[in-house]
C-alpha cells in the first residue's frame, strides 16, 4: 500500500539535533530561519505532500502522459495540483528573494525535495527540473535574460528544461550537433532534435523555458566547443507574456517503464529563437553548475521512493498474518502471527530504515555544505565546504539511488506476490526508482567522477573535508564507553577506506582501467563508510537525550537500535568490497571483446 | 708555462664581463680592460661600470662574493703593461676586424712570450684575425667562443689555425674544461663555426616558415619547442629571449662569409615585420616587447602575443594543435609526416635543418659528436641533430627529402641503413665520415653514469633509485624517481645500500645525472596522505628517513655526496648527513621546508646546529647558532652557488667543488677513496641549546616581522614550532641535549605542522603552480 506519511520526526532530528540547525542563523541571508520556522514550513510540505500528490500517485502511473499533434497531456489530477503548488509558493521555496523567492537554505529544503520524491516522483521532475534551470540561468545568463525569465520561473508560471541528449549521444556530449546561427539581432537560430527530455512539452504551464546545449558555426571539435542557450516555447512579449510561438515542436514522449507521470519528450528545434547563455563555446560549464544540483536532487528521489517503499513494507509487515513465529506464536490470539515476527522480514525491514535514516542524515550534512558554500562569511569554510560537496555529490546521487531501487525492491519483497501485482502501488517504487540510476549521469559514471575527478583534484584536497573530521571524531570517541563498541568497527571501515583510496591513486595513476576497475565498488564502500559515521554521530545524540525524552524515548532507542544494525549487518560489506578492489582489473579485463 | 694563473678580458661589454666574472668564480684574478671613454674623469669607467652590472645581474653572474673581488677593472691605455703578468688574454671586442688587429697589435707588445691570447669573436675567421700579424703571435693565438651567459652555457667553441701552437690550445682546453667547467667543442675555421651556424640555419627557416604558413606563434613553438627536445621557447620565444636585433648582426655577417653555394642563402628571407620591430625597439625581452610581451596597461598583467601576419598585440593563446594533443608529438616521424599545418611546418623546419647539419660535419666540425654536442650545449637542445636523426630514423629522412628533390648529403647516404650512433661492448659509438664506427671518447678524468650503465648492470634498484658500481671498490647510489624527489623508495634504498657497502666496498657516493640533485621529499605523496588523514605512514616516513640518514652519518664506511643543480630540503639533509660533498659549482642548496609550511625533519635542524655550534669565531653560549639556523631556516634560505653554500655551512669549507658537471663523478670518487684510507666514523656531538627562554627570543623575533608585514600569519606558527626545535624543546642550557632528541624534537613538530590545513594549502599551491603561498 502507498501509506506515505512524511517522517517529520526523523527530519526534526537530523536538522536540529544531528546538524544543529540552530546555528543555521549565523550564515548570510539566514537571520530569520530559526528551527521554529523550520518546523512550521517542513509540517505545511507534509501536508502538501499527503494532501495533494501523494493521493494522485498511482492513478498518474496508470494512465501516464497523453501525445496528440505536438500537445502532451498530463495525468488526470496533475494541472490542478500543479497549480495548488504554484499558488503555495513552492516554486520559488529555494530560490533567491532578489527574484522572488523565499531564500530558504538548503539544509531544508533537501527535506521539502525529499517529501515530494515519496508521494510523487513524477510530479516532482516538473518543478524539480526548473529549479536546476534557474540554478544555470542565475548563474551564469545576462542580467536582461535573467530579467525577462527568472521571476517567472520562481513564481513556477513558466517550467524549465535541460536539452542535452541527442538521438546519438547521451554520455558523450561531444558528438552533439545541434547547432546555433548567430542572427542579426544578437540571438541565435537553434536547430537540431533532442531526445529525453523531461518536462519537455506539458500542459502545466503557460510557457516552457528549454536551456538548449548547441554548437556555433566557429565552435571546436567535441566537448569544448558546446555552448549553452536559452529557448522559450513561447517568446516573451515586452509585458513578459507568452507571445508568438517559438519554432521547437514536440515530436512525440517515450513509453517507459516508471516515472509515467513525466513528460519525457522528444524535441525538434527548427530555427528556433534563442539566446547565448554565459561564454561562447563555456556551455558545459553553466551546464554542470545546473548538473550539480541536479545530481544531489536525483540522489534524493532515490532517498525519497526507498522511504515510501519502506513504509508501504512496514505497514503490511504488521497487517499481513502468516504462519507463526519460529519461537512459537507471538500472537496466540489471531488466527496466525503477522510476517513481522520473522527474523528474516526484520532483516528486510531493517535493512530498509538503516539505509533510508543513515542517507538522510548523510543528505542533511550535504546540505549543510551546500549552506555553507553559498552563504558562509568565511573564505575557507566556503572552500571546504565547496570541496566537500564536490566530493559527495557522487555518492549521494549513485549510492542514494541504488539503495532506493534496493529498498523498493525489498518492499516488493515483503508483499510478496502481492507486491509484483499492481494493486498495492509497490511495483511502482520498484519501476520508479529505476530510472534514477540512470539519468544525469549513470551511476558508473558517478563512480568514474569520483574516483577520475574527485579524488586527485589538488592532491586528494577535496577528500580532506570528509576524511579530517571523520578521522578526529574516531579518534575522539575511541575510548567513549557508550561510543566505542560501535566507533571500534567504525574505525576499521575507515581504515579500509583510507587503504583503499590510496591503493586506487597509486595504480590509478599508471593505469586509469585500474581506477575504472575499482570505481563502483569504491564509490560502494566510501558511502558506507559515511553512512556509518552518520549512524555513530546519530547514535551519539540519541544516548545523551534518551534519559530526558518527554515521551520520545522509543524514538531515540529506535535510533540506537538501527545503528547497531547498520553497523553490525551493514557496514561490513567495506571488508568485501576492499577486498574487491584489491585483487585489481585483471579478470575484469583478462577476456577479448570477441569471447563475449 | 704551463698553467693558467691570471687572466686579462679585454672588452667589457656583456660577453667580455661575463667571461671575466666566470674566470674570477675560478678563483683566479682577472683583468677587465675596456677604452677610455672621451673626455672621462674616471678613465676606467666602462670596465667598473661593468663590473657594477654584474654584480647585479640576474641569473647571478658571480658564484661568490670572494669571487667579486678577483675581477681588477682598467683600461687600454693605462694598464697594458699589467697584460706582462697573465697567462691568458681573451679579446670580446666589437666584432670589427681593423681595432681588433689594431688591439692584438698592442697585445703583442705586451705580452709575455707564450701568454695564450684568444678571441671571442662570434663569426670572424681565425685566418683573417691573424693576416698580417706576425709568426710569434699566430702561434699564441687561438678562438674561444663563448656563449651568453658565460657562467651557465656550458658549451666553449674553439678554433686553433694553421700555426697555433698545439701545446697553447691544450693549455687554455684544459683550463676551459677544468677550471670554466666548459665542454670544450673543436671547431673549424668556417663562419659561424658549428652552434651558430646551425642555430641561424633553423632560425631563419623557422621564422620563415611560420609567417609562410601562416601559423601563430605559440603555434610555431609548440612544434619547435618540446616534441624535438628544443627548449619550450621554440623560436619565438627564443628570440624574445636573446634579443631580436642581434639575428641581422650574425645573419649578415654569415651571409658575407658563406660562398654562394651554401643552403644557408636559401633561408634568408626578408621579413618587414622583424624589421619594423627593430626599428621600433620592440626588440624581445630587454625591448619593449617582442613576439610576446607583459602587457601591463590599466593595472593588469595580460600576456599578448604578436599577430604575425597585422604586427599587431593580441592576447596569448594555447596552440590548438591536433597533432600535438593526446601525446602526440612524441612520435617525431609521425609529426613529421603529418597531413595538417603541424606537420607541414615541422618538416619545412627540420627536415632542412637535419640537412644542413649532415653536410657541416667535415666542413665545420669532424665529426657527428661536435655538432650535437654544440647544439645540447649551446643551443640546449635535448638531442643533437644526428641523435634526431635515429629517432626519424635516416632512411625516413632521406626518402621525405628525395621526395621534395633535395640533394642528400653524402654522410646523410651512408648512414641510410645503420644508425649514427651505436652501442657496442658496453661503449658509445659514432659513426664517422669514413663509414666506419668509432669510440666517443671522453677526456681524461671525466666519469659518467651514463656510460657505466651502458655496459653493467645495477647492483639493487627499485623504483625510485639504483645502486651502481663505479670501479674500485665504491658504489654510486643514483635516485631516479621524478624530480629525483625523495620517497620510500629511497629510503629503503639507502638502507640496503648501507648494509651493502659496509660488507663489501669502501665507499658510497651519492650522485646522479638528473638536472637537479634532489628537489626534496616528494610532496605530493605526503599531502595526498595528509589529505586522507594517513598520517601515522606520515609519521613513519619521518622516523626511517630519519634513521636512514642517522645510519649513512655513523656507518663504518666513508660517504660521499655530489649534487648538482638543487639539493633541496631532503636532499639538502642527505649533504648534511654525508661524510663530505663534492659538489658541482652550479648547486643549489637550501632548507626550503618552511616555505611550504614545515621544517626540516630528517635531521636538518639537527645537522645545522651542530656545524654552527662549532663554526669559528662563532660567540660562547647555546643562543648564537640556535639563532644563525632560524634566520637560514626560517626564510628558506637557498645558495646560488656551491661557493655561497658554503658561506652558510651548507657546505664545510672542506667540502670539494667541481666546476665541470662531467668531472664531478670522478672528483666525488677519489674523495671518497681517499677519506676510505684509514675511515673512522664520526662520534655523536651532543649540542647545548637554551632551552625555552631562546624560544622565545625567536618568536618575539618573527612576531615583529609580522608586525611589520613581512611574515605571515602562519609564518609565525612555522616560526614558532621550528624555534622549539632549534632551542631544544624544554632543554636546560646546563644539560646538553642529544641528536635523539632533536630528532624527536624535529618528528612531533614536523606533524603539528602537516596536520594543519594552512600547511597543507601551501604544498598544494607549491605543486600546482611551482610557487609559495604566503598565507
Amino acid at each position: 500500500m502507498q501509506t506515505y506519511q512524511p517522517p517529520l520526526r526523523d527530519m526534526r532530528f537530523v536538522l536540529h539535533e544531528l546538524h544543529g540547525s540552530e546555528s543555521l542563523k549565523d550564515m548570510k541571508g539566514l537571520e530569520e530561519v530559526t528551527p521554529d520556522l523550520i518546523d512550521a514550513v517542513l509540517e505545511e510540505a507534509g501536508k502538501l505532500v499527503t494532501e495533494v500528490l501523494a493521493p494522485i500517485n498511482m492513478a498518474a502511473d496508470q494512465e501516464g502522459c497523453a501525445y496528440e499533434n505536438g500537445v502532451v497531456r498530463t495525468p488526470k489530477g496533475f494541472k490542478q495540483a500543479y497549480d495548488t503548488y504554484r499558488e503555495g509558493g513552492w516554486n520559488g521555496i529555494a530560490c533567491d528573494p532578489e527574484w522572488g523567492g523565499q531564500g530558504l537554505p538548503a539544509s531544508v529544503t533537501k527535506f521539502i525535495e525529499e517529501m515530494m520524491c515519496s508521494a510523487n516522483l513524477a510530479f516532482g521532475l516538473y518543478p524539480g527540473l526548473t529549479h536546476g534551470a534557474y540554478i544555470a540561468l542565475k548563474n551564469h545568463a545576462s542580467q536582461e535574460l535573467k530579467e525577462r525569465y527568472l521571476p517567472k520561473m520562481v513564481e513556477g508560471s513558466w517550467t524549465g528544461t535541460m536539452c542535452l541528449t541527442e538521438p546519438h549521444c547521451g554520455t558523450d556530449l561531444g558528438l552533439l550537433r545541434t547547432k546555433a546561427e548567430p542572427q542579426d539581432d544578437g540571438s541565435y537560430a537553434i536547430t537540431g532534435n533532442k531526445i529525453f527530455i523531461s518536462a519537455g512539452e506539458h500542459d502545466l504551464t503557460e510557457n516552457i523555458i528549454h536551456l538548449v546545449l548547441a554548437r556555433l558555426p566557429d565552435a571546436p571539435k567535441g566537448i569544448k566547443g558546446i555552448s549553452l542557450f536559452l529557448v522559450p516555447k513561447f517568446l516573451p512579449t515586452e509585458d513578459g507574456r507568452p507571445g508568438m510561438r517559438n519554432g521547437v515542436q514536440c515530436t512525440g514522449i517515450e513509453h517507459k517503464m516508471g516515472i509515467h507521470g513525466s513528460a519525457t519528450c522528444q524535441l525538434s528545434f527548427d530555427d528556433a529563437k534563442g539566446w547565448l547563455v554565459g561564454e561562447p563555446h563555456k556551455g558545459m560549464r553553466a551546464m554542470f553548475s545546473m548538473m550539480n544540483s541536479e545530481r544531489l536532487s536525483v540522489g534524493t528521489q532515490g532517498l525519497g521512493v526507498g522511504e515510501a517503499a519502506y513504509q508501504g513494507a512496514v505497514t503490511y509487515a504488521k497487517e499481513r498474518l502468516q504462519g507463526r513465529a519460529l519461537t512459537g506464536a507471538k500472537y496466540p490470539d489471531k488466527p496466525a502471527d503477522p510476517i513481522i515476527v520473522h527474523p528474516d522480514v526484520r532483516r528486510t525491514l531493517m535493512t530498509m530504515r538503516a539505509y533510508n535514516e543513515g542517507c538522510r542524515a548523510l543528505s542533511g550534512w550535504v546540505a549543510r555544505n551546500l549552506d555553507l558554500m553559498e552563504r558562509s562569511n568565511d573564505p575557507e569554510e566556503r572552500q571546504q565546504a565547496e570541496d566537500f560537496t564536490a566530493l559527495m555529490t557522487p555518492i549521494v546521487k549513485a549510492m542514494f539511488t541504488d539503495l532506493g531501487f534496493t529498498n523498493a525492491s525489498l518492499g516488493v519483497q515483503v508483499y510478496g506476490g502481492h507486491g509484483y501485482i499492481r494493486d498495492h502501488g509497490m511495483e511502482q517504487y520498484l519501476r520508479d526508482a529505476r530510472i534514477a540510476m540512470i539519468y544525469e549521469g549513470t551511476n558508473g559514471v558517478q563512480a568514474l567522477d569520483l574516483v577520475g575527478r574527485k579524488l586527485g583534484a589538488h592532491t586528494g584536497r577535496y577528500l580532506r573535508a570528509f576524511f579530517h573530521p571523520v578521522l578526529n571524531y574516531i579518534d575522539a570517541k575511541l575510548d567513549d564507553p557508550d561510543l566505542g563498541p560501535l566507533v571500534g568497527p567504525l574505525g576499521k571501515a575507515f581504515g579500509a577506506l583510507q587503504l583503499a583510496t590510496a591503493h586506487i591513486a597509486e595504480k590509478g595513476m599508471k593505469d586509469p582501467d585500474e581506477a575504472g576497475a575499482a570505481a563502483t565498488e569504491y564509490l560502494r564502500l566510501f558511502g558506507l563508510v559515511a553512512l556509518g559515521y552518520m549512524w555513530v554521530r546519530m547514535t551519539e545524540v540519541a544516548l545523551q537525550k534518551r534519559g530526558a525524552a518527554n515521551g520520545e524515548a522509543a524514538f531515540y532507542e529506535a535510533k540506537i537500535v538501527t545503528a547497531r544494525f547498520f553497523i553490525d549487518r551493514l557496514l561490513p560489506e567495506v571488508a568485501a568490497l576492499w577486498g574487491s578492489i584489491k585483487t585489481g582489473k585483471a579478470s575484469m579485463m583478462a577476456l577479448d571483446d570477441a569471447a563475449f | 708555462m704551463n698553467e693558467i694563473k691570471k687572466v686579462a678580458v679585454i672588452g667589457a661589454g656583456v660577453m667580455g664581463a661575463g667571461i671575466a666574472a666566470h674566470v674570477a668564480n675560478a678563483g683566479i684574478p682577472v683583468l677587465l680592460l675596456d677604452i677610455v671613454p672621451e673626455g672621462a674623469a674616471n678613465r676606467n669607467a666602462i670596465a667598473e661600470g661593468a663590473i657594477a652590472r654584474l654584480l647585479k645581474a640576474d641569473p647571478a653572474a658571480f658564484m661568490s662574493k670572494a669571487a667579486a673581488k678577483l675581477v681588477t677593472p682598467g683600461n687600454t691605455e693605462d694598464h697594458l703593461d699589467q697584460l706582462a703578468s697573465c697567462d691568458w688574454i681573451v679579446e670580446a671586442v666589437i666584432e670589427r676586424l681593423d681595432i681588433k688587429q689594431a688591439l692584438y697589435a698592442k697585445i703583442e707588445a705586451a705580452r709575455t712570450p707564450g701568454c695564450a691570447v684568444s678571441s671571442n669573436t662570434s663569426t670572424i675567421p681565425l685566418a683573417d684575425l691573424t693576416s698580417g700579424l706576425p709568426e710569434s703571435f699566430a702561434r699564441d693565438f687561438l678562438i674561444t667562443h663563448f656563449f651568453n651567459p658565460p657562467r651557465y652555457m656550458r658549451l666553449l667553441e674553439i678554433v686553433a689555425g694553421p700555426k697555433t701552437d698545439p701545446a697553447t690550445v691544450a693549455k687554455v682546453c684544459a683550463f676551459a674544461d677544468v677550471k670554466l667547467g666548459k665542454t670544450v667543442v673543436t671547431c673549424k675555421d668556417t663562419p659561424g663555426f658549428i652552434a651558430n651556424r646551425l642555430g641561424t640555419f633553423w632560425l631563419n627557416l623557422a621564422v620563415g616558415e611560420a609567417i609562410e604558413k601562416g601559423l601563430k606563434v605559440e603555434e610555431a613553438d609548440a612544434v619547435m619547442g618540446r616534441p624535438f627536445g628544443i627548449p619550450k621557447t621554440g623560436i619565438f620565444g627564443l628570440l624574445d629571449l636573446v634579443g631580436l636585433d642581434l639575428m641581422p648582426h650574425v645573419q649578415g655577417s654569415l651571409e658575407r662569409a658563406l660562398p654562394k653555394s651554401d643552403a644557408f642563402h636559401a633561408t634568408l628571407r626578408d621579413i618587414p615585420l622583424v624589421k619594423t620591430m627593430i626599428e621600433t625597439g620592440y626588440t624581445g625581452r630587454k625591448g619593449k616587447g617582442g613576439f610576446y610581451r607583459l602587457n601591463r596597461e590599466n593595472g593588469g598583467k595580460v600576456k599578448e602575443a604578436i599577430d604575425l601576419s597585422t604586427g599587431a598585440y593580441r592576447p596569448q593563446e594555447k596552440a590548438a594543435l591536433p597533432e600535438l594533443e593526446d601525446g602526440g608529438g612524441k612520435d617525431l616521424l609521425a609529426l613529421l609526416s603529418a597531413p595538417g599545418a603541424a606537420g607541414r611546418y615541422a618538416w619545412a623546419v627540420m627536415g632542412r635543418t637535419l640537412s644542413y647539419a649532415a653536410r657541416l660535419v667535415g666542413e665545420a666540425a669532424d665529426d657527428v659528436v661536435a655538432i650535437d654536442e654544440a647544439m645540447r650545449l649551446g643551443y640546449n637542445w635535448k638531442w643533437g641533430p644526428f641523435e634526431l636523426i635515429d629517432k626519424i630514423g635516416a632512411a625516413n629522412l632521406i626518402a621525405r627529402l628525395k621526395a621534395d628533390g633535395e640533394e642528400i648529403p653524402a654522410l646523410l647516404a651512408g648512414a641510410e641503413a645503420k644508425p649514427f650512433y651505436r652501442v657496442e661492448n658496453g661503449k658509445r659509438q659514432y659513426l664517422g665520415l669514413d663509414g666506419a664506427y668509432h669510440d666517443v671518447t671522453r677526456p681524461d678524468g671525466v666519469l659518467l653514469l651514463a656510460d657505466i650503465k651502458l655496459n653493467s648492470e645495477p647492483l639493487m634498484k627499485n623504483g625510485s633509485a639504483a645502486l651502481w658500481d663505479i670501479g674500485d671498490g665504491v658504489v654510486c647510489l643514483e635516485f631516479t624517481s621524478k624530480g629525483n624527489s625523495l620517497d620510500e623508495g629511497i629510503i629503503t634504498l639507502l638502507g640496503k645500500a648501507t648494509r651493502l657497502v659496509k660488507d663489501k666496498y669502501k665507499a658510497l657516493v651519492i650522485y646522479n645525472e638528473g638536472s637537479n640533485f634532489s628537489v626534496g621529499a616528494n610532496l605530493g605523496l605526503a599531502l595526498f596522505a595528509c589529505n586522507i588523514a594517513a598520517f601515522g605512514e606520515v609519521e613513519k616516513l619521518v622516523a626511517t628517513g630519519q634513521k636512514a640518514y642517522q645510519d649513512l652519518k655513523y656507518a663504518p664506511f666513508p660517504v660521499v655526496s655530489a649534487p648538482a643543480g638543487m639539493a633541496l630540503g631532503g636532499g639538502c639533509e642527505i649533504l648534511l648527513h654525508s661524510d663530505a660533498v663534492q659538489a658541482h659549482a652550479e648547486s643549489y642548496i637550501g632548507l626550503v621546508e618552511c616555505g611550504v609550511g614545515l621544517l626540516p625533519g630528517w635531521g636538518g635542524c639537527k645537522e645545522m646546529l651542530t656545524r654552527w655550534q662549532n663554526a669559528k669565531g662563532m660567540p660562547k653560549g647555546p643562543m648564537p647558532a640556535t639563532s644563525k639556523v632560524f634566520e637560514l631556516v626560517s626564510v628558506a634560505t637557498v645558495s646560488k652557488s656551491a661557493a655561497e653554500a658554503k658561506e652558510y655551512l651548507f657546505l664545510r669549507e672542506t667540502d670539494g667543488i667541481t666546476m665541470n658537471r662531467d668531472r664531478l663523478l670522478a672528483d666525488a670518487k677519489a674523495k671518497a677513496l681517499a677519506l676510505a684510507e684509514n675511515y673512522v666514523p664520526p662520534k655523536p656531538k651532543d649540542l647545548t641549546l637554551p632551552g625555552p627562554s631562546g624560544k622565545t627570543a625567536l618568536v618575539m623575533a618573527a612576531e615583529s616581522f609580522h608586525k611589520r608585514g613581512i611574515a605571515t600569519k602562519h609564518d609565525l606558527v612555522v616560526a614558532s614550532a621550528l624555534a622549539e626545535v632549534l632551542s631544544g624543546g624544554k632543554a636546560d642550557h646546563i644539560e646538553p641535549v642529544t641528536e635523539a632528541q632533536v630528532l624527536e624534537l624535529e618528528r612531533a613538530n614536523f606533524m603539528r605542522l602537516i596536520k594543519t590545513n594552512a600547511t597543507l594549502a601551501r604544498i598544494e599551491h607549491t605543486l600546482e603552480t611551482g610557487r609559495p603561498l604566503r598565507n
